[in-house]
């Protein structure tokens, strides 16, 4: 998955465990970039009596590099507390809830939403607002959709936030991924699944019906640009930042058996981190994952031998014999693959692609590039820039991008050329795909902030049609 | 009280803080001290009241090394006579 469960350590820890980020141009309000981080990630919907939160004790941070050095220059914290509002009961709320402030609701959650600049001054922006309940089911929320429009709050500093559960719009395969890398339409020419199938299969959408916490923000343009600039150039440095998410916790904690008594002192460490899609869950090695998540992206340059030779890479002519054969040889002469240490490490520099740069500099270091100056793309190309879109990834990340197949067409070598002329991708690497869309995903796009579904309710997820 | 030597920052009101309980492991490092009513996630950031918990945590015992942990900070500091009496109590 992008970054579900991506480490040993964090998979065992979902509250501070980043599944997804995304970082795009708004849509409908162009003038400002929009920001989500995602985690609590594979929610069941029917999961009463204790439905989903955030941590108490997680710090959530989105970080923005203006300058491309792998450091944040703007930093929002999300620090979340939990309300009881009466303790004789065990239910999440006792009547229907129709507004954020009902009596019915039992168990609530508000938040402060704090900014740190450059100089790491710390301004605390709101405190205390409300998260939407998580979406019980009908008969508990008859309005779901409202409650969750008042949960959206603007605030005075010009930015728009909303924390709370949504429907995950990812879609991938997990199960035949990981299941010695097979894609769906392509396992009768899998090594191993040609000995099982003689047709092509379709593709089964792993996180369907599942639900996440999102931690969302829509910031004006020129606050997250250098210098805070309002008009610049595509081609112009100060036009591309750098995006991240990451969870911490106190390095300590004593529990005493009371939640109350429970001590959490010490500084805070970084348990969850994520940038690009998918590079600590299938470019990190295992035995690094859990480090890489505790370091920030100005330390990558550690990781970059493992961008350079990616272990997909040399499997994918194994698993697909026959298919990838430029590919094997481009492997064979252990040639570092430039093209995916731009993509993912320092941004794809100005004249490999027309029109278009989201470099950052030297600095190696994985975040999610977005080239503010790009406009939003009225209609997506889910391949994004290798689709011809430039506002789809790796420009920056929108929530219907085939984030899986661009990233397995890169390391099959369509992006080779941008640094080797001469290359010569093989046919598949330009057919290969999970076989899956945004439309394959139940849950529907809002066209306005925060942009991610209605999350699917309890009563009705899973359904007695789901059996059928 | 024994000579005490301070690591990454002076720790002068150590005296005046409540520990109310404190256990130490040798090379690994565990400890607890309790106060209720914490603020969660560092709200209130590196900054800690003289009632809030203070937690130590003894790393090397021959050295007498400890990382203590007070609000958002940590800091080391070296005491080998500390480590004494405290294995002492936990009988090692």
């Amino acid at each position: 998955m992008s970054s579900h469960r991506e480490a040993p350590e964090i998979s065992k820890d979902p509250v501070a465990d980043s599944s997804d980020l995304y970082a795009f141009v708004s849509p409908d309000n162009p003038d400002t970039v929009t920001l989500i981080a995602n985690y609590v990630p594979l929610q069941l919907p029917a999961s009463g009596p204790n439905f989903f939160e955030f941590g108490d004790d997680v710090l959530y941070e989105i970080h923005v590099d203006k300058n491309g050095d792998g450091r944040p220059d703007l930093t929002y914290q999300f620090r979340f507390r939990t309300e009881l509002r009466n303790d004789r009961t065990f239910l999440y709320n006792t009547g229907p809830i129709e507004s954020l402030d009902s009596e019915n609701w039992n168990r609530r959650q508000f938040y402060s939403v704090t900014r740190v600049d450059e100089h790491g001054k710390h301004t605390v922006l709101a405190e205390k607002l409300p998260c939407p309940p998580c979406n019980v089911g009908p008969l508990s929320i008859p309005d779901y959709d409202k409650l969750a429009e008042d949960a959206v709050h603007k605030l005075e500093t010009g930015e728009k936030v909303f924390a709370g559960q949504r429907a995950d719009p990812f879609f991938v395969d997990l199960g035949a991924i990981f299941d010695l890398g097979t894609l769906r339409p392509f396992q009768d020419k899998h090594l191993v699944g040609q000995k099982l199938f003689n047709y092509a299969g379709k593709a089964v959408n792993a996180t369907d019906k599942m639900n996440v916490h999102s931690i969302a923000i829509q910031v004006p343009l020129h606050m997250v640009r250098k210098d805070g600039k309002k008009k610049v150039r595509g081609r112009d440095p100060g036009a591309v930042v750098g995006v991240w998410t990451s969870a911490s916790r106190r390095q300590v904690q004593v529990r005493h058996g009371k939640k109350n008594d429970d001590v959490y002192v010490g500084p805070h460490v970084q348990v969850s981190r994520l940038g690009n899609p998918l590079f600590n869950e299938v470019i990190v090695p295992m035995a690094q994952k859990d480090l890489w998540n505790s370091l920030p992206p100005s330390e990558d340059k550690r990781f970059v031998e493992f961008v350079e030779q990616p272990e997909l890479a040399q499997l994918l002519p194994v698993l697909y014999p026959g298919l990838f054969d430029n590919l094997a040889e481009l492997n064979k002469a252990k040639t570092a693959r430039a093209d995916l240490v731009a993509i993912l490490l320092t941004g794809i520099p100005d004249g490999l692609i027309d029109d278009f740069q989201n470099n950052t500099g030297e600095t190696q270091a994985d975040m999610l590039r977005l080239n503010t100056v790009v406009p939003p793309t009225k209609d997506e190309n889910a391949f994004g820039i290798l689709g011809g879109d430039l506002a789809g990834f790796p420009n920056g990340r929108r929530p219907a991008d085939d984030v899986v197949s661009i990233s397995l067409r890169a390391i099959a070598g369509v992006t080779v050329p941008l640094v080797d002329e001469k290359f010569k991708p093989d046919d598949a690497a330009a057919q290969v795909e999970q076989g899956l869309t945004a439309k394959d995903a139940s849950s529907k796009l809002l066209k306005k902030f925060p942009y991610l579904g209605v999350p699917f309710d309890g009563f009705n997820n899973p359904s007695g049609e789901d059996d059928k | 009280m024994s000579r005490v030597h301070y690591g990454t920052r002076a720790v002068s009101r150590l005296s005046r803080r409540k520990v109310l309980t404190i256990a130490a492991t040798v090379g690994v490092g565990a400890s607890a001290a309790g106060v209720a009513g914490l603020s969660l996630a560092g709200e209130k950031g590196g900054a800690s009241a003289d009632d809030e918990p203070l937690v130590l945590s003894l790393r090397d015992a021959k050295k007498g090394t400890f990382d203590l942990f007070s609000g958002g900070s940590k800091v080391t500091i070296t005491d080998a006579d500390l480590a004494k009496k405290l294995l002492k109590a936990v009988k090692r």
